[in-house]
C-alpha cells in the first residue's frame, strides 16, 4: 500500500516521447532503405537479411536485462520506487525483443543450418535469459503489495544477473559445439552490409528507448492514477 | 553464526520430531524412479545421471517449499525476521536444514537408482557423495531462497519451479557432467568439480546479502 504523503510519482515529459518516437520513425526508415538495398548474401540468399532484424533484437534483449538487474538494485539501495518502475518495464521490453529474437532465429536456422534449433551455446543462454526474465515477470503479477512486489523482483532480477555469466561457462565447459558465428571478430559481415546491419542496430536501439519511455510513463500515470483514487476514499 | 545453529537446530528437530519431509520425500523420489524404469529401455548407462538427478531435483521442490510454509503457520516467519542478528545468517540455518534433509533423501534414493537400474555405484560410492553434496549447497542456496520468495505469492507450488529451474541450471549442468563422468569412466576431472565450487560459492553469497530483502516483514 502507498501512503498519502508519498509525492505524485513521476511520468515522462511528452515532448521526450514525441522525441523518441520520431528518431525511432527516422531510424526506421533509413533501415528500411538500407535493408532492401544491402547485397544479397551469396550463400544463403535473401533469408540472410534476417540479420538486421536478429541480432538488433538480441542486443536490446540484452540491453533490457541487464539494465533490470541495475534498476533493481538501485531500488534495493535507494528504495525509490522509479527504479521499480523502470525495472519492471525493461524487463517487460527485454522480454519482448527477446521473444523476437528467438521467434526469427529458427526461421533463419532452418534455412542456413538445416534446424529449427540448435543447442548452440550462444542459443541456448539466451533461452535460459527468456526463462528468467519471463520467470520475473510471472513473479512481479503473483506477488501482492507494491512494496514486497518490487522487493522480490529486485532480488531476482540480481540473481539472473549473476546466473548468466554461470550459464555461460556451463555450456563453454560442458556444452556442444557452437553453431554461431564468432563475430565479436572484424570482418565478418560481407562487403556491403556495414551499413544496414550499423542502421539495424540503431533501430533496435532506438525501438527498445521508445517503448522503455513509454512503458515507464504508463506504469508511472498507473501509479498515480492508484494514488488519486485512494485520496478519493479517503476524502469520502 | 548463532542465529544458524538455532535456525539449524530448530528446523532439524521439527523434521526429527515429525518426519513427514523426509517421508514425503523419499516416497516421492522411488516413485519418479519407478516411472523412470517403467517408461525407458532396460539400457540406460548414457541417460542414468541426468535420471538420477532429475529425481533429485523433484524431492527437493517437494521438501524447500514444505520448508517455508512451515513458517507461515501461526506467523513464525516475524519471529524469525526479529532474530538480533543479519538475516543472512536465517537464509545459511535454512539453507544447511535442506542440504542434510535432501541428502538423507539422496543417499536413500541412489540406493534404490542403482538396484532399479542395475548400476554398480559401490566402486564410486564416496566421490558420487561428494559431487552430489558439493551440487546440493547451490541446489539448496536457490531452492531454500525462491522458496522463501515463492510461499508469499499466489500459487506458490507453481512459483518454486519456475523460479528455481532457470537458475539452477549451471549447477545441474556441472552435476550432471561430473555423474556422468564417475558412472562411464569411473574416473573424475577437475573441471566441474572447480565450476561447482565457484557456482556454489556465488550463489550462497548473493543469496546471503540478498535474503534480508526477502524476510523483510
Amino acid at each position: 500500500m502507498r501512503h498519502l504523503s508519498q509525492p505524485v510519482p513521476h511520468t515522462i515529459p511528452p515532448r521526450a516521447l514525441l522525441t523518441s518516437g520520431l528518431v525511432l520513425a527516422a531510424l526506421a526508415a533509413v533501415w528500411s532503405a538500407l535493408v532492401l538495398t544491402a547485397p544479397v548474401d551469396r550463400m544463403q540468399g535473401v533469408v540472410q537479411k534476417i540479420l538486421y532484424v536478429h541480432v538488433p533484437c538480441a542486443f536490446s534483449a540484452y540491453l533490457g536485462f541487464g539494465l533490470t538487474a541495475i534498476a533493481g538494485a538501485l531500488y534495493l539501495a535507494r528504495n525509490d520506487e522509479r527504479f521499480d518502475r523502470l525495472a519492471a518495464a525493461a524487463a517487460e521490453v527485454g522480454v519482448l525483443f527477446c521473444s523476437l529474437n528467438i521467434l526469427s532465429g529458427p526461421i533463419w536456422a532452418k534455412a542456413t543450418w538445416g534446424h529449427w534449433w540448435a543447442w548452440d551455446p550462444r542459443l541456448t543462454v539466451t533461452l535460459l535469459l527468456w526463462f528468467v526474465y519471463l520467470a520475473y515477470l510471472l513473479l512481479r503479477s503473483f506477488t501482492e503489495g507494491s512494496d514486497r512486489t518490487a522487493r522480490f523482483a529486485a532480488v531476482y532480477g540480481i540473481l539472473g544477473a549473476t546466473a548468466m555469466p554461470l550459464n555461460y561457462f556451463a555450456i563453454d565447459l560442458f556444452g556442444g559445439a557452437a553453431m554461431h558465428p564468432e563475430n565479436l571478430e572484424r570482418g565478418s559481415l560481407g562487403a556491403g552490409m556495414g551499413w544496414p546491419f550499423a542502421a539495424a542496430i540503431a533501430v533496435g536501439f532506438a525501438a527498445f528507448v521508445h517503448l522503455l519511455l513509454l512503458r515507464v510513463d504508463l506504469a508511472a500515470r498507473h501509479t498515480a492514477a492508484e494514488l488519486a483514487a485512494q485520496e478519493r476514499d479517503f476524502a469520502r | 553464526m548463532n542465529v544458524l545453529l538455532a535456525v539449524l537446530w530448530k528446523d532439524l528437530t521439527i523434521e526429527l520430531r515429525s518426519r513427514d519431509r523426509v517421508v514425503a520425500m523419499v516416497v516421492f523420489s522411488l516413485l519418479v524412479v519407478m516411472v523412470f524404469h517403467l517408461s525407458l529401455p532396460a539400457d540406460t548407462r548414457d541417460t542414468a545421471p541426468g535420471l538420477l538427478w532429475i529425481a533429485y531435483v523433484f524431492a527437493a521442490l517437494l521438501g524447500l517449499g514444505r520448508s517455508f510454509s512451515l513458517e507461515l503457520e501461526n506467523d513464525a516467519v516475524s519471529g524469525i525476521a526479529l532474530a538480533p542478528a543479519d538475516r543472512g545468517w536465517v537464509f545459511l540455518g535454512k539453507a544447511a536444514a535442506n542440504w542434510i534433509i535432501l541428502s538423507a533423501v539422496q543417499a536413500v534414493t541412489a540406493l534404490v537408482f542403482a538396484l532399479v537400474f542395475d548400476l554398480d555405484l559401490m566402486a564410486v560410492a564416496g566421490r558420487l557423495a561428494g559431487v552430489v553434496a558439493l551440487s546440493s549447497v547451490g541446489l539448496c542456496a536457490i531452492g531454500t531462497l525462491s522458496a522463501a520468495v515463492a510461499v508469499r505469492t499466489r500459487f506458490r507450488e507453481v512459483m518454486l519451479p519456475l523460479l528455481m529451474l532457470p537458475l539452477l541450471w549451471p549447477v545441474l549442468s556441472g552435476a550432471v557432467h561430473a555423474t556422468r563422468q564417475l558412472l562411464t569412466s569411473g574416473s573424475l576431472s577437475f573441471e566441474p568439480i572447480q565450476f561447482l565450487i565457484v557456482t556454489d560459492g556465488i550463489y550462497l553469497i548473493v543469496s546471503f546479502l540478498v535474503f534480508e530483502y526477502i524476510l523483510d516483514e
